[in-house]
This record gives structure tokens, C-alpha cells and sequence, in this order.
């Protein structure tokens, strides 16, 4: 980047309609977030034909910051009412709600957007300089790597899959399968589209996502209809905002480490917020002095997850900006906002679009510290948000899932795609699938189709060869073999290491 | 009453976002404009409400950015507003079915492009009702020739020439944006006329094609001139020939295939307007008037060749020819096909 294009997104960032964008983009990502049922990809979602009308810069301003406004959105819900706002927030909801129970709801939303401000300002910083030198090398990656890529990407569903594997497996089995649903791009052939015309393109993954995760959500909160309904007591929100200086040394590591790690899980293909939050809370009670304070009301329990999840969002935006694989599931709907203004993933991104892409990556970085100033300027109202009656919003949830899923192609046949989704999540969620996994298969299942199926084409010796000799693809496949055995090599250890100790003690008693 | 509050401006929200993506994509109507439609056999004080154009390709791409361009000089001529629907899938066909079996009152009309609509219909695979006979033509917008292009520090060639003779001893991958399109044709034809080697690597559009071949990937770069021209002149790319039957006059300096002696290969991907077969002849007439004056217009030409999109007049009866032509074409090439 040279001064001439700094000049020129310096320009770019102080225009009415940019600093409009970016006002609009975090007070609304603020409150959908916090909105149960409404996630970070249903927001973004959302905006994206709106956008269409838009300045590039200011349009794709207003969705980075709807997309990481939003995810700390739903810390909010998380913590006052034990619901979280978006997926990505779950784990803030253990330690969050146990302190809004002890009367320390104010605190607890304090960190939380602290936590969320540094998390996103970090991997804002990491996406501002690894996406460049990443984009130089974006030419040296191919069919094959695409390939192991979104090989690499599926072998996170082992971590998707919390309670039972073979759930995951199989959900994320049938998500490779609705991702083969089409017209088959190398030989122009039909596929499962049973002489529909509207299948021929696919299912499309937006309504699908949306009826996955929002529909299926409403329909979950309206059996609870009748029964009572946690309310915010009067007290959850007196006390101080802003967390004191010794809580802060406290926390201060594990909310640097989260951030490392939520932008490391951002970066990986399909692997969202709500995975870089779990691993986030994981790590910082692996790593905590006070491990058994966790779960009862412990302000690092809120931290470590919030900034992790923050995190993500940067994290996601690398690969989708080099490469044009998405982060999260949420940057895949990001990615149609980015075509929507002709603008394609690669090197010309930093290159012929230099001044667009540099304005948003330092649009995202104000969305980040924005975030922060309006999220604690604002906690006391926002708190009201996330005590809407159900009744109310059951309505509107559904209200936007049908605009949004509409608006998306302004085709009416996704709607249908978005109810029968709705339906297939409810279920799932009901017999104890995640619907996670299936998205995750629809979004790199025909990445690795087409990349293994060019590939194909493409080696002039045979396939093996190919792969071996390309210095890239052998790193990704090294990856991929780490990414599948690291879970059984670690539990043989902590095993191992258990057994010594129990050893130990047996000693000690004779 | 707080909570009152906060569900008006939920509702306030919804609202906005409605109205937001309505007016971003310029309609609120019905997408078929089929309503009132009743007068559809008159041609009388044609037009009086807004015409919808439908466009097949997602928004932002080739297809989209020309119809975006042109429009507004139509309206001009029209003196009614006109909408640009897009209607992405299917390869075109989700856009294409819809027009024509939109009521031909001449409200609903579309771009079409070649050969992808020949491909989608003489295909059997796919078992559509529909044929050139379901399109009345308007006018031909845009011809964007095939191009043909390399690596600048290849050193296995830097020339058609050579190029070509390679490629008749050595298997050489091409890049295509898809079975059927006008890429794929392209290398089809030449393996067909010359005895090259090229295989057709598929993906889903030029930039796609674009970094394969600059990444090294992939051989040989086959897109159509709007494509490459920016690449070209940066002296990413080489274009080593044209395959239409004259110069581009984007690309003075790089001979046609004919010109190089390798005749009888030609390849464009040809856009042009469309009304559903069984308007009346009247509003047709109307149309094809107001388009003629769009076209011809100088500054939109002047718009579309900073694009890099050449714009070719064709009226009715020249660009129903040039359909017929393209349509021959594909019919030629369905053995290579494998129908």
C-alpha cells in the first residue's frame, strides 16, 4: 500500500455516506445480535440487497460492521436472560448469566464489550497485514489446493459435533449432498434437480441458512410458549459498567490469547464464531489458576469467549479476500455482497481495487473500537432489546426471515427453500443434530468437487505425483493428517497422564 | 410502554429493510408485470407503466453491467421507467424460462445470450420446451469476441502460430467457463478444425479462468475480449489472436485467427434484447425503435467501451439471423458434445 491509496481511502472513509454506514451498521448489528433467533448471518444476510445501491466502500463497510456488531450483540441476551443472541454466544452465556444471577449483570456486559472491542481490533490488525502478502501468493493456489482446502475445512465438523460424532458426521454428510444438488459445471449435467428448473442452480445457501438457524429457532422458543419467561430483574443492571483495574489484570491474557485464537479459527474454511467462542472459554480455563472458578459467575469465563468471537470476524475475512473461501458461514453471504459490486476474491483485490479493499479493511478496524464506545454508551438500552416478549418477536423473526431469504436473489422459490430448511433444522435440533455441520458441507462440498474434479484435469502425470510435487498442497495436507489424529494423540496423552498420577497416588496410599 | 417502544422501532426496522431492498433493485411489482395485462393485444398508448427487463446473470457481471448501461438511454426514448430484474441460475434458464413464459404484452422482456441459449435448449439432457421460436428479437446490444491468450514468459510459445502447432503435437489445458459455453466451444472447434490437443479445464466464470493461467495452472487462457483487454494492455496476459471475423478495435495489435490463416473458427458470446414469442407487432415495433436510438447512442457506446464491451447494432430481422446462425453453430458441434 503506498500514500497515494492511503490518501485515497482516507477520502473514501470520511464521506457522509461511509461514516453514515458505519453508525447505522454497528447500532443495527447491536441490536439483531441481541435479538434471540436473529444471528450474525441473518443480519448480514439482510443487508446485503441493500447494499446493492450503495457506494462499494460504504455498502461493504456497513455489513463488516453489521457482522462483528452482531456477534457481541448476542452476548447481551446471553447474559442477561441465559439466551444467546446468536450461536456465537453461547459460551459467554455460562459464566455471563451466573453473574447477572449475582447482581453483577452491568459488569458482566462491561467485559463482555471490552472483550469483544479488543477481539475485533486485533484480527481487524491481523486481517490489515496478513491478507496482502497472503493475496501475493493467492495466484500459487489452485484446483488442487482448493481441493485439500475444503477437505481440510470438513475435518473441523469433529469439533462441530459436541455430543455425538456420528450425528455430526452425518449431518455434515448430508450437507456434501444438498451441495451436489445442481447443475454439474463440468459437464453441464443435471443433478437431483427432478426436472425442476429452479434446482438447476442449486439450493441456495443463504435461505437455506436462514431457515436453518432462524426458523428452526422460533419454532424451538414457540413450544416454550406458556411456560414463564426469564425476566431481567430490576437489579441486573445497577452497579458499575466498566470492570476495575484489578479484574482487569485478571483477564487481560486470556482475552489476548482469545483473540489469537478466534482469528486463528476465523481463518480456517467454514469454522465460525460459534467454534472460536468454545475454543476460546476452553483454553482460557485450561490455562486459568482458577479452573474451578469457571462456570460459577467468573468474569474471565465471559472474557475469554467474547473476544474469541469477536476474533472471528477478521480471522474469516482473510481467506475470503485472498482466496474467495469463506471463513464463516456468515462470509459466505459476505461473499455474494462483494460480488454484488463486481468485485471478485484475489489478487486484483489488492491490487486494481487497492483503495476499496484498504478502505474497508480500515472501516472494519473503526467498527471495531465503535463497537466498543457504543456498546458501553448504550449497554443500559440495549439491555432492553433482548427483553422484547416473544410474542412480539416470534412474528418479526419470521417476519425477516421471509424478506430476507426473499431478497437475497429476489426469487420467490428460495422463500420455499428457507421454510423447508426451517422445518429440516427443527427436527434436526430436536433428535440432537447441528445444524452447523450441514452448512458446512453445502458451503465446501462443491469447492472440493470442482477442485478435485480440475485437478484431475489439470495433472499431466499422475494425480499423486501432482499433488505431491506442489509445496503448498503438501502443507495443506500435512495440516489436514494433524487436524484428524490431534484429538485421539491428545486424549491417549491426557490418558497417559492420568495413569501417572493415579500411579502416583496408589504409592502414596501404600 | 418501553416495550411498546422497542417493538415500534423493531417494526420501524422491518419496514425500512423492506422498503431498502425494494428500491435497491428497483421494483415492487409484480416480477411478471402480467397484471392489467388485459389490453395486451393493443398497441395504444404503448408504454404507459414501467417495463421490466429481465436479466439472467447475477448482478454485477458482464451481462448485467451492459443491460445497466443502456437502460437509462432507453427509458429516455420509452418515457416510462424500466426495471432490471435479475434472475440468476440455471446457467440463464431460470431468467430465460421466465420471459418466455411471461405474457407477451411488452412489459416483460429480457436479455438473451449465445450460445448458452442454444446450448440450454438443444441439449437434451435437460428436456425444455423451449426453442428460438419462444423469443420475438429486438436488437443485438453487445458482441464480445473470443479471445485467445497466454502467459507473457511462456517459453513454449509466444504466438498463435505456435501456439497452435504446439497444441497439435502436445496436450495443452484450456480454461472454460463452463460445459457448453462459448469457451468451451472455442477449443472444441479448434481441436476439431486444426487436430489440437486443448482440454477444456471448467469452472465457474473468467476470473476463475483468469487466475488459473496467470497462477500457472492452467495452458492456455480462452475468454471473451471484455474479459482480458484491462489484462492485456497491463501486459499481465498476451493475447496471441481474436476469433471474430475482424479486428477487435480494442486490440489493434493482435491479429484474428483468420488473419493468421487458421479460418473457419470464429467464437463471440453475442447479448441482445428479447420479448416473449406472440407480442403484438406494433409494440414490437415501438421496442426495436426505442432500443435503435438506445444503442446508436454515442455516449452509451462510449460508457460500454470503458468497460471494454463492444456494441454492436443489430436490428430485428439482422440479430434474429445472427440467432439462427449461432443456433446452426451448436447444432454443428453436438457430436463433440457427446449428445
Amino acid at each position: 500500500m503506498n500514500a497515494e491509496i492511503l490518501g485515497q481511502v482516507i477520502q473514501n472513509l470520511l464521506s457522509f455516506q461511509t461514516i453514515l454506514a458505519l453508525f447505522l451498521g454497528v447500532f443495527g448489528g447491536i441490536i439483531i445480535g441481541a435479538l434471540p433467533g436473529l444471528s450474525a448471518t441473518m443480519a448480514v444476510a439482510l443487508l446485503v440487497p441493500v447494499t446493492f445501491g450503495m457506494e462499494p466502500v460504504a455498502g461493504l463497510t456497513m455489513l463488516t460492521a453489521i457482522y462483528t456488531s452482531a456477534l457481541y450483540g448476542g452476548s447481551i441476551s446471553a447474559i442477561l436472560i441465559h439466551t444467546p443472541g446468536t450461536p456465537a454466544s453461547a459460551a459467554s452465556s455460562l459464566d455471563g448469566y451466573q453473574m447477572t444471577l449475582k447482581g453483577q449483570g452491568a459488569k458482566a456486559i462491561g467485559m463482555a464489550t471490552i472483550s469483544s472491542m479488543i477481539g475485533g481490533t486485533v484480527s481487524a490488525l491481523a486481517l490489515l497485514f496478513l491478507a496482502p502478502p497472503l493475496s501475493k501468493i493467492s495466484l500459487a493456489f489452485s484446483a488442487p489446493e482448493y481441493f485439500l482446502i475444503a477437505v481440510f475445512g470438513l475435518t473441523i465438523i469433529g469439533s462441530l459435533a459436541a455430543k455425538s460424532m456420528v450425528k455430526g458426521l452425518a449431518a455434515g454428510v448430508i450437507g456434501l449432498l444438498i451441495g451436489a444438488i445442481g447443475v454439474d459445471i463440468l459437464t453441464g449435467y443435471p443433478r437431483f434437480t427432478f426436472g425442476s428448473m429452479s434446482l438447476e442452480s442449486g439450493i441456495a445457501l443463504v435461505p437455506a441458512m436462514i431457515g436453518l438457524f432462524s426458523l428452526s429457532q422460533v419454532m424451538i422458543q414457540a413450544e416454550n410458549r406458556g411456560k414463564k419467561r426469564k425476566k431481567i430483574s430490576a437489579d441486573a443492571m445497577s452497579g458499575k459498567v466498566l470492570p476495575n483495574k484489578k479484574e482487569f489484570k485478571t483477564v487481560w491474557v486470556s482475552i489476548l490469547r482469545s483473540s489469537g485464537i478466534g482469528t486463528f479459527v476465523g481463518m480456517l474454511p467454514g469454522a465460525g464464531g460459534d467454534i472460536g467462542s468454545w475454543v476460546g472459554y476452553n483454553e482460557a480455563k485450561r490455562f486459568s489458576k482458577n479452573k474451578e472458578k469457571f462456570g460459577t459467575g467468573y468474569i474471565e469465563g465471559v472474557a475469554a469467549p467474547e473476544s474469541a468471537n469477536n476474533a472471528v470476524t477478521g480471522g474469516a475475512l482473510i481467506p475470503l479476500l485472498t482466496l474467495g473461501i469463506p471463513g464463516s458461514s456468515t462470509t459466505a453471504v459476505l461473499l455474494g455482497g462483494l460480488m454484488i459490486q463486481g468485485l471478485v476474491p484475489g489478487h486484483e483485490l489488492f491490487t486494481t481495487h487497492a483503495n476499496i479493499t484498504y478502505s474497508v479493511i480500515f472501516g472494519f478496524i473503526i467498527a471495531s473500537l465503535l463497537l466498543g464506545v457504543i456498546g458501553l454508551l448504550g449497554a443500559r438500552f440495549f439491555v432492553k432489546i433482548s427483553g422484547v416478549s416473544e410474542k412480539l418477536l416470534a412474528p418479526i423473526i419470521i417476519g425477516l426471515c421471509v424478506v430476507g431469504s426473499y431478497a437475497i436473489n429476489n426469487n420467490i422459490f428460495d422463500v420455499w427453500v428457507m421454510v423447508v430448511f426451517g422445518v429440516i433444522g427443527y427436527f434436526m435440533r430436536k433428535t440432537g443434530f447441528h445444524p452447523a455441520p450441514v452448512i458446512l458441507g453445502m458451503i465446501l462440498g462443491p469447492i472440493a468437487e470442482n477442485g478435485l474434479r480440475q485437478s484431475m484435469l489439470m495433472a499431466k502425470t499422475d494425480l499423486l505425483t501432482y499433488y505431491f510435487t506442489r509445496p503448498i498442497s503438501v502443507v495443506l495436507i500435512a495440516l489436514t493428517v494433524i487436524s484428524l489424529f490431534s484429538p485421539l494423540v491428545m486424549k491417549w496423552w491426557e490418558k497417559r497422564n492420568a495413569n501417572n498420577l493415579d500411579d502416583g497416588q496408589e504409592t502414596k496410599i501404600s | 410502554m418501553k416495550k411498546l417502544l422497542s417493538a415500534f422501532m423493531l417494526l420501524g426496522l422491518i419496514l425500512l429493510l423492506a422498503a431498502c431492498s425494494g428500491d435497491a433493485n428497483g421494483t415492487s411489482s409484480d416480477d411478471n408485470g402480467g397484471e392489467g395485462g388485459s389490453d395486451s393485444g393493443s398497441a395504444e398508448g404503448f408504454p404507459d407503466k414501467p417495463i421490466n427487463v429481465i436479466v439472467s446473470y447475477s448482478a454485477g457481471g458482464g451481462t448485467d453491467t451492459g443491460a445497466r448501461i443502456l437502460i437509462p438511454y432507453v427509458e429516455e426514448e420509452l418515457g416510462v421507467d424500466m426495471n432490471i430484474i435479475n434472475k440468476p441460475g440455471g446457467g440463464g434458464w431460470v431468467g430465460w424460462t421466465e420471459l418466455a413464459n411471461a405474457d407477451p404484452d411488452g412489459y416483460t422482456i429480457g436479455y438473451i445470450n449465445t450460445p448458452n441459449l442454444m446450448t440450454g435448449y438443444l441439449d437434451p439432457k435437460y428436456n425444455r420446451d423451449q426453442s428460438l421460436e419462444s423469443f420475438a428479437p429486438i436488437a443485438n446490444h453487445v458482441t464480445d469476441p473470443g479471445a485467445i491468450a497466454i502467459r507473457p514468459n511462456d517459453d513454449r510459445f509466444s504466438t498463435i502460430e505456435e501456439l497452435i502447432e504446439y497444441a497439435k503435437e502436445n496436450e495443452l489445458t484450456a480454461t472454460s467457463t463452463g460445459a457448453g459455453s462459448d469457451d468451451h466451444y472455442a477449443s472444441l472447434k479448434l481441436n476439431d478444425k486444426f487436430g489440437t490437443k486443448f482440454k477444456a479445464v471448467h469452472n465457474s466464470g473468467s476470473a476463475d479462468s483468469r487466475a488459473a493461467v496467470l497462477g500457472g495452472h492452467v495452458d492456455v487462457l480462452f475468454a471473451n475480449v471484455g474479459e482480458l483487454a484491462t489484462l492485456h494492455k497491463e501486459g499481465e496476459v498476451k493475447i496471441v489472436a481474436v476469433m471474430s471475423k475482424e479486428k477487435s478495435p480494442f486490440l489493434e495489435d493482435v491479429p484474428t485467427l483468420a488473419e493468421s490463416g487458421y479460418e473457419d473458427v470464429y467464437s463471440w458470446s453475442a447479448r441482445g434484447l428479447a420479448a416473449p414469442a406472440g407480442i403484438d407487432e406494433e409494440k414490437l415495433e415501438i421496442l426495436r425503435a426505442a432500443f435503435e436510438k438506445g444503442i446508436k447512442n454515442e455516449e452509451q457506446v462510449e460508457k460500454m467501451g470503458e468497460m471494454g464491451l463492444q456494441v454492436e447494432y443489430l436490428d430485428g430481422e439482422d440479430y434474429d439471423q445472427l440467432l439462427k446462425e449461432d443456433e446452426e453453430g451448436v447444432k454443428a458441434l453436438s457430436d463433440l458434445m457427446g449428445w
